[in-house]
Formats: C-alpha cells, sequence, structure tokens
C-alpha cells in the first residue's frame, strides 16, 4: 500500500493537506487535514456585536460576506431585531454579487487548471477553435491574439504561476481547440469576477471584507445612481455566466464523463438556506433550508450540530452544539491514527454532512420536486428546471442520482451561478419598486443588549453559522461552523470520515506522482 | 542589443493587446501613484523596458484569510497592470497556482536556491504552540519565512497581518501571531521589509510598490531602503514585547483617511449621520459620530479607493474602522463608538522628525480639542454614547471603568 501526500494542496483558500492510501490504482482510505490556526474565535470575546461583524468576516476573505451575514444575524436573533425590507433587499443583492464573483473565480482561476491545459491550447487550430465555439454556443475571444501572448510566455521559458505541474498527464484530455477556448474564458473571468466585486465595492466599500451590512439592516443606503451603477454591472456579469460558463461545462463535460463515477462523497446534504424572502423565513428562502440523505428531504435545524474533537488539535470537550462548545488549542502531532487537523469534525444529525452548491442544489431540486415554488414566482431558471435539462443535454434525463459525483459537484456550482445571476437582477428590481414607494428603512436599533442566537446562512462554499453570546452588550460566547470545516472535516469520534474524506475513497488514480484525479476532487470542494 | 531588448519588450507588450502610448500613460499614472513628477514617467519606463527575463518572486501565505490575494485580484486596468506583475515570475502562489505539493514545494526549493528574489508575504506569522499553528507538509510556516526572507532581496509584506499579525494578534488571542519585521528583527534576518497597510490592503500599492522595485532596487537592496520614500512607525509588539519598526511608502501613509475625506466639509459644519440606514448617509453627511476612526488612520484609501476606484468604505456610508493602522482591532474597537482616548500613542510616540510631532501630540490634542468643542456646541452631543473602556485598555492596564 502506498500513501500519497499532497501538501500544500493549492488553488484554495487556507493551508490543507490530503493524505490518500492507494493500493491496485485506488484509492482504499484518506485522511484530509487543515493545518492552520488562527483562534476567531478568542479574539471575540469581551467585545461589541458589531465588532464580531467586522471581526469575524475575516476568518475568509474568498467568502467575508457570508460569515458577515451570519455574524449579523446571530446578533440580531439574539437581540430580537428583525431587519428592515430594504436592507433584506440590500444583502440579497451584495451575496448575490459575492456569489457570483466566487463561482467564476472557482470554475476558471481555480478549479479549470486541473481539466484545462494552456500549454496545450499552443497547438490549436485557429479556425478550428472559432468553428468549435460556435458549435459549443460559447462567446467568440480574440483567440490568435491569445495564442500570441501564450507563445510568448512559453518561449520565454519562466512558466510563473503555471511552472512545475502535471501538464503532461493522461487526464488533460480536451482537444487544444477547446483548451485554447477556456484559457481565453480564464483572462476573461479575471476581468468578470472583478466586476461582480465592484457591486460589492458599490455597496459595502470594497472587497474583500466589506464594511455596510451590519448588525440591525445596512449602514449603505442606495441612491439611483448606485442602484444603476449595481445593475450595469450585475447584467454584464449575468451575460457572461450565460454566454461562457454554462456553454464551457456543457463543452467541457462530455470529455471528462468517467467524473460522474467517483467522488461522490457520503452523499449527507446540508444547506441553511441563503437568500431570504420578505417573511424572513429561513426555510422558505430562495435556495431553502434543508437536509437530505439519499436524495430524500428532510427538515434541519442549527441544534442539529454536533463537533467532535478526539481527532482534532484542540484541548475542547468533544460532542458538544456550537452553543455550548469551546475552542481550546493544543497541538500534539500529525498522527492520522490519533490527532491530525485544526478542523474538527462537525456533524448533523450526527451524519458526516457534505455542504455546498451541490448540497443547496439538491436540496432545492427535492423541495421544487416536491411541489414548493422556492423562487417565489419569479421568473428565473430554478434549481430543478436548470438541472433537469442539464442531465438531459448530456444524456442522463431522468437520473439525478448521477448529481452525487465529482461532476455533479462542479456542474451543480456553475448551474448555481445561473439561478444567482437571474435572483440578483429580481432582487434590483424589487429594490427599484421599494424605492418608488418611498419610506424605505434600511437599520433597526437594537431594544435590548443580552441574549443568545444563531446566524446559519450559505456562503458559496458551504454552510456557515455564527453562535453568539450577549450579556450587557458584551460578548461572552462565540462560535463558527465554517463552511469548510463541514467539508474538510476529519473523521468523528465514531471514526467515520468526513465527506472529502469519503470523496477521495475509490478513486482512481492513474499515475500516483501526478494525483490529478485526488486534486480534482479536493478542488470540487472549493475549500 | 539594448535596442533589440527594447524592440523586443514593446512585441511583448503589442503580443497582449497594449500599445506604446497605453504603456506611457500607465508609467505616469504609477509616477503619480509614487508621489513622483511627471518626469519620472520615462524612467520608469525604462526601467520596465529593461527586463526580458522576469523577476522571480514568492508569494507566501502565513495565517492569512487569502482577502489580500483576493484584493490583489481586483486590481486596476488589468491588461496594463498585467504587465507589472508579468514582469515578475510567480514562482510559489499558493491560491492561484497551477503546482501542488512536491511540484510545488521543488518551486520554492529552486527560487530559493537560484536567489535574486523578490518576497510577497500575506498573512501573519503564526509562533503559537511552538510553531506549529501553522504547518506546511510538516514544515512550521515560521521556518519557511525564515528560509525564504533570509535568500530574498527584500520582502513586501501585504496587509495588517503581514504588517503587525493584524486581527489575530488582537487581544488576547494565543496563537503568537506577529508581523513579519517583528518575526526578522527577532530571527536576526535583516532583509529589507516594506509594509503596505490594511485589512486587506489596496492593489494598487503593492503594483506601485513592485514598480518601484524593478525601478530602483536593481538587484540592490541597499539602494531599495535608500531610494524609495519610506516613512517609519514603531510599535511594542505583544508576542516578543520588543520595539518594532516599520517601513511604509511615503505615499500611502502621508496623511490621515480625515484629511483627504469628501464627507470632511460635513464634518466641519457639523452635519452627521447619528444613525445608520438614514437619508443623511445618503447625502454624504460625516459618520463620526457613529464612530469613524478617519482621523486618527493614516492611509491613502480616499484618494486610491478600492475595487478599481469604484468605492471605499466611507463613500458607501461604513464608518473606517482604521484598519490601516497599528494594532488596529485593539486600538479601534468597539468601532461604531467614539473613542474616549484616542490611541495614537503606539504609533506616534516613536516616530521620527515632525511626524512623530504630528501624529503623537498636536493633531491629537487639536482633534480632541475640536471634538469636545463640538460638544460644547451642541454639534456632536447626541450621537451614540462614547465607550469608555476599550480592549485596548484591557491589554494596556485599564484606564476607566476597571478591568472586565
Ligand atoms: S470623521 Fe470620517 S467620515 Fe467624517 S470627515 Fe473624517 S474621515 Fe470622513
Ligand atoms: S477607510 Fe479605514 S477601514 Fe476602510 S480600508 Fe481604509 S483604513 Fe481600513
Amino acid at each position: 500500500m502506498a500513501n500519497i501526500v499532497i501538501d500544500p494542496v493549492t488553488r484554495i483558500e487556507g493551508h490543507m493537506r490530503v493524505e490518500c492510501e492507494v493500493s491496485g490504482g485506488v484509492v482504499k482510505d484518506a485522511w484530509v487535514s487543515g493545518t492552520l490556526y488562527r483562534g476567531m474565535e478568542t479574539v471575540l470575546l469581551g467585545r461589541a456585536p458589531e465588532d464580531a461583524f467586522y471581526v469575524s468576516q475575516r476568518i475568509c476573505g474568498v467568502c467575508p460576506i457570508s460569515h458577515s451575514h451570519a455574524s449579523s444575524q446571530a446578533t440580531e436573533a439574539a437581540l430580537g431585531i428583525k431587519i428592515p425590507e430594504g436592507a433584506r433587499l440590500v444583502r440579497n443583492i451584495l451575496e448575490c454579487a459575492q456569489y457570483l464573483h466566487s463561482h467564476i473565480l472557482w470554475f476558471y482561476n481555480l478549479a479549470a487548471l486541473d481539466y484545462v491545459s494552456p500549454i496545450n491550447a499552443l497547438k490549436a487550430d485557429i479556425a478550428d477553435t472559432y468553428a468549435l465555439a460556435q458549435a459549443a454556443g460559447t462567446k467568440p475571444s480574440d483567440y490568435g491574439a491569445v495564442a500570441k501572448r501564450l507563445t510568448a510566455f512559453a518561449e520565454n521559458g519562466q512558466l510563473s504561476i503555471l511552472s512545475g505541474h502535471y501538464w503532461d498527464h493522461p487526464g488533460y484530455a480536451l482537444p487544444p481547440e477547446l483548451d485554447l477556448i477556456a484559457t481565453c474564458h480564464y483572462l476573461e473571468a479575471l476581468e468578470m469576477q472583478a466586476v461582480a466585486n465592484e457591486v460589492v465595492a458599490v455597496i459595502a466599500g470594497k472587497f474583500s471584507h466589506p464594511m455596510t451590512s451590519v448588525p440591525g439592516g445596512t449602514a449603505f443606503v442606495p441612491t439611483v445612481d448606485k442602484l444603476d451603477d449595481i445593475l450595469f454591472r450585475l447584467v454584464r456579469v449575468k451575460d457572461f455566466i450565460d454566454t461562457a460558463l454554462i456553454p464551457d461545462t456543457l463543452a467541457i463535460a462530455p470529455f471528462i464523463l468517467d467524473a460522474a463515477t467517483y467522488g461522490g462523497g457520503t452523499g449527507n446534504f446540508l444547506s441553511w438556506g441563503v437568500f431570504e424572502k420578505s417573511d424572513l423565513v429561513p426555510e422558505n428562502r430562495y435556495l431553502p433550508r434543508g437536509m437530505s440523505q439519499g436524495l430524500k428531504p428532510e427538515g434541519v435545524s442549527p441544534d442539529d450540530v454536533t463537533e467532535y474533537t478526539n481527532h482534532s488539535w484542540y484541548d475542547s470537550p468533544t460532542g458538544l452544539n456550537p452553543k455550548e462548545g469551546e475552542t481550546k488549542v493544543k497541538f500534539t502531532e500529525y498522527n492520522i491514527d490519533d490527532k491530525y487537523s485544526y478542523g474538527k469534525a462537525v456533524r448533523c444529525k450526527d451524519l458526516s454532512t457534505e455542504s455546498g452548491p451541490l448540497a443547496r442544489m439538491v436540496v432545492a431540486y427535492l423541495a421544487e420536486k416536491g411541489g414548493a415554488d422556492i423562487a417565489g414566482g419569479a421568473d428565473v431558471r430554478t434549481p430543478a428546471k436548470l438541472i433537469d435539462s442539464t442531465l438531459e443535454a448530456l444524456g442522463v434525463g431522468g437520473k439525478p442520482e448521477i448529481l452525487v459525483s465529482l461532476l455533479g459537484r462542479v456542474a451543480a456550482r456553475n448551474l448555481e451561478a445561473a439561478y444567482v445571476a437571474d435572483l440578483s437582477l429580481v432582487f434590483v428590481s424589487e429594490l427599484i419598486e421599494a424605492l418608488k414607494g418611498g419610506d424605505v428603512q434600511y437599520w433597526k436599533a437594537a431594544e435590548k443588549d443580552t441574549g443568545a442566537g444563531v446566524g446559519a446562512w450559505e456562503a458559496p462554499r458551504g454552510s456557515v453559522a455564527h453562535w453568539i453570546g450577549l450579556d450587557g452588550g458584551k460578548i461572552d460566547h462565540y462560535q463558527i461552523v465554517a463552511p469548510t470545516t463541514w467539508d474538510i472535516a476529519p473523521r468523528d469520534d465514531n471514526g467515520v470520515r468526513g465527506p472529502m474524506e469519503e470523496a477521495l475513497v475509490g478513486t482512481p488514480v492513474e499515475d500516483a506522482e501526478k494525483p490529478l484525479e485526488l486534486l480534482r476532487i479536493a478542488h470540487s470542494f472549493d475549500p | 542589443m539594448a535596442q533589440e531588448a527594447h524592440g523586443a519588450f514593446y512585441d511583448l507588450l503589442a503580443v497582449r493587446g497594449v500599445s506604446r502610448r497605453d504603456f506611457l500613460k500607465y508609467c505616469s499614472y504609477v509616477a503619480a501613484t509614487l508621489g513622483l513628477s511627471e518626469a519620472a514617467a520615462p524612467q520608469i519606463a525604462a526601467a520596465l523596458e529593461k527586463g526580458s527575463a522576469l523577476k522571480p518572486a514568492l508569494w507566501l501565505n502565513g495565517g492569512s484569510c487569502t482577502g489580500c490575494t483576493e484584493s490583489m485580484a481586483q486590481v486596476d486596468s488589468p491588461d496594463v497592470a498585467t504587465i507589472v506583475l508579468e514582469l515578475l515570475s510567480l514562482n510559489y502562489f499558493e491560491t492561484i497556482m497551477a503546482a501542488a505539493g512536491e511540484q510545488a514545494e521543488k518551486n520554492i526549493e529552486d527560487t530559493i536556491a537560484d536567489g535574486n528574489f523578490l518576497l510577497i508575504y500575506e498573512g501573519s506569522v503564526m509562533t503559537g504552540e511552538d510553531g506549529n499553528t501553522l504547518l506546511v507538509n510538516g514544515h512550521k510556516g515560521t521556518e519557511i519565512l525564515a528560509e525564504a526572507a533570509a535568500a530574498a532581496q527584500a520582502v513586501i509584506s501585504v496587509g495588517a497581518c503581514a504588517v503587525d499579525g493584524g486581527w489575530v494578534a488582537a487581544y488576547p488571542n494565543p496563537a503568537g501571531a506577529v508581523g513579519v519585521q517583528a518575526f526578522l528583527d527577532k530571527e536576526k534576518i535583516a532583509t529589507p521589509v516594506v509594509n503596505i497597510p490594511c485589512c486587506p490592503m489596496n492593489p494598487e500599492w503593492v503594483v506601485a510598490m513592485v514598480v518601484q522595485w524593478l525601478l530602483v532596487a536593481d538587484d540592490d537592496p541597499a539602494l531599495f531602503l535608500e531610494k524609495t520614500a519610506l516613512l517609519t512607525k514603531s510599535y511594542t509588539d505583544g508576542v516578543y514585547d520588543a520595539k518594532v519598526t516599520l517601513n511604509y511608502p511615503e505615499y500611502v501613509v502621508e496623511s490621515t483617511i480625515h484629511d483627504n475625506c469628501p464627507r470632511r466639509g460635513h464634518f466641519e459644519n457639523g452635519e452627521f449621520v447619528s444613525e445608520f440606514g438614514t437619508e443623511e448617509e445618503a447625502m454624504g453627511y460625516c459618520l463620526y459620530k457613529v464612530g469613524c476612526k478617519g482621523p486618527q488612520t493614516y492611509t491613502q484609501c480616499p484618494v486610491t479607493r478600492w475595487n478599481r476606484s469604484v468605492s471605499w468604505c466611507v463613500h458607501s456610508g461604513a464608518p473606517c474602522i482604521g484598519c490601516g493602522g497599528l494594532n488596529w482591532v485593539d486600538n479601534n474597537a468597539p468601532f461604531f463608538k467614539r473613542l474616549s482616548s484616542m490611541q495614537f500613542g503606539s504609533i506616534g510616540s516613536a516616530q521620527p522628525g515632525s511626524i512623530a510631532a504630528v501624529v503623537g501630540g498636536v493633531a491629537a490634542a487639536a482633534l480632541v480639542a475640536h471634538g469636545l468643542g463640538m460638544k460644547a456646541a451642541g454639534r456632536v452631543g447626541d450621537g451614540p454614547p462614547m465607550e469608555e473602556t476599550t480592549a485596548y485598555d484591557r491589554k494596556h492596564g485599564a484606564k476607566k471603568g476597571g478591568d472586565k
């Protein structure tokens, strides 16, 4: 039995190690380790709730908006604040912009290099590339110019961020023309993610680390000018998703169909729900709250969470809900039979549970199939419509179980981007209507300063919840379960693997020196 | 020969879709950002044209949230800024590099062995749990930084975490976070460090710094320090309890946010936002009463702005929380309260010359007096209450109200 170690796993946020036991070219067992501890929860003790909003979003510079919203919701729950309608819409738009930024960046700039070879793109025939783009219905670019740029780059001999990778791995199976198309979109994606973030900047001052979506509502007050700045950018981003992201996904999928046969993981999915409706009911969000086991839907509450610490570098009691949990760091040594991660083993209803776009889309899909009108009648491409038509296009119509795979996880993220792009425009028009009606409120003050609450929400990469306890305006308890904590969880006290560990098991590895398949799986969770 | 290199450079630009004219315009923009006169533009162009080989660089992430990398991805006019960025060969950059695992480690080892590279460091240096709070393939983050920094020509530490530990160093965290300079002082590594403040740092400032490096450094770190306009600030580090002196680019930290704030006129007129989400915000009134730390924070945020100059904190209705200052969380929280004591001490006391006088003494006194005067005149009387005891007070021995 050979052990394969990937450390560092690159193209992720933070620091992570993957270790796999491989025999007969297949992964038999896997250990995923978070290798950085920063102590966020300790910093927050004794501070004011708005300080928690500003500090706690800094746990992640890629999804700070979702953390700031979860933190605000925790405070609002603790202090009994119901945010005004104007604030709901502004927050939804802000959250949409972050989703669009994050999904574009993930697909093209982080994950695509596992499938697309910019080196192979050098061999592309320019005329054939135009023909292929037209056939795939994807956005044309100036292929000749980009090819020249790539050639100059390659001839220089210094490959910069592309150096030292497994470019000769047989897993790079796209024709050079498709590699060139995707490489062009890699460059355009750098631009488009920034455009999405300009929307964040208009509302929240800057990205990363937004400033205005504060406990009680928002400090930002929209004006006609600012709405205009938001709208034209969202339209541009939505256009990129429709004309590049979605057709590219469909064009690449046939070349990696084997990815539909492994990487599924535990098949237990969690979504706290995201994008509020007017009633502010978490079960009724545009991406609803729920769980699923074996594609069977069920309800869920933050009280169902437990965190195990026996395999983690903490000297804290194990098996507690974060309401009571603590985070006391104690490093021992890296030992896969004992303690091996700074991630706690977080579980929902005691199950090893995946979170992220696949989980959200599955929960939404099942709700819709069960008759729920999740989009509230808005004229949008809903999760069920998107999933069904994609399965159809890939020749596996009516087989949603195929989603529980590496390919499903990749596709779900991109399909979610389409739904969110549509929603973002719905929220903007609702806000315009609200403004026309006058008398729009954006913030409400708290009327008390003591209480406890949880804000459970969804970041682009997964489920996020903040638990807060306030006493006389000061924080006396704070615990965060961040999105990646779900997916990169180590084993729990019962020895059950975390979702990414489980997804790695059973994966065929073609070349142990260049474990491309394992990287693809790790990246599919967007850790 | 020189002529040839010159031509090749413009061919390369043409391939990237950038005309010679755009390029020269960009050089003027960089000159302005660097606080240089228009006359420096050709000098900048000449320095950039020189390179046919790309300058090797490593971008290391310590205890970071990756926010500074994200910020870098939002840099202005990418077509032209990439020219600068593409003048670097980023041989290691965890968040965006293709390679992983062993291959990634080899990239770092080879670059260190070859020397003559620039090190960019994001995130705090994690010394807690004997350095085991950050591990990369069994190596402590501290060891990787020490090895890379000792071999580098210079270090650009980006963002509050790399500057002084940032929020990770806030009281009472046991994670043992320190800034790069504090760590290098402790390890007796003399490689020059230039710090880019804010959480995250502003990407335009980094690009300008890289240009500065390519322009004046000429593989000579001493020259780099001598010719780069730097301002120094000192503070006492919380982990080593030692005095640390930091180098900042002058153009970034020479004036306060309040000095350049578009809402300043409203401040002078006594027109304030007293509650969030109100008409006063839409009218651009001053945010001082809801806690704005612009008067005590030394950065160019209102001038450079963020996300390709689309906006910045105060523009969107948020009070500045002082993330560009030292010890920013402890010094500035609670963020929505006006602080009874303005925490200039740790920044100002050790500054050289006139800046020390201005930061530590005169300006602080003037502001407090100004604030009091306005209070007396009834202009700031109805805001949220002042906070008596801050985390800073708790850490440094309570001044009022006692410890918790
Ligand atoms: S207090 Fe803040 S908002 Fe007011 S003028 Fe000064 S920097 Fe601007
Ligand atoms: S305006 Fe203040 S809070 Fe905003 S980035 Fe600048 S220093 Fe930080």
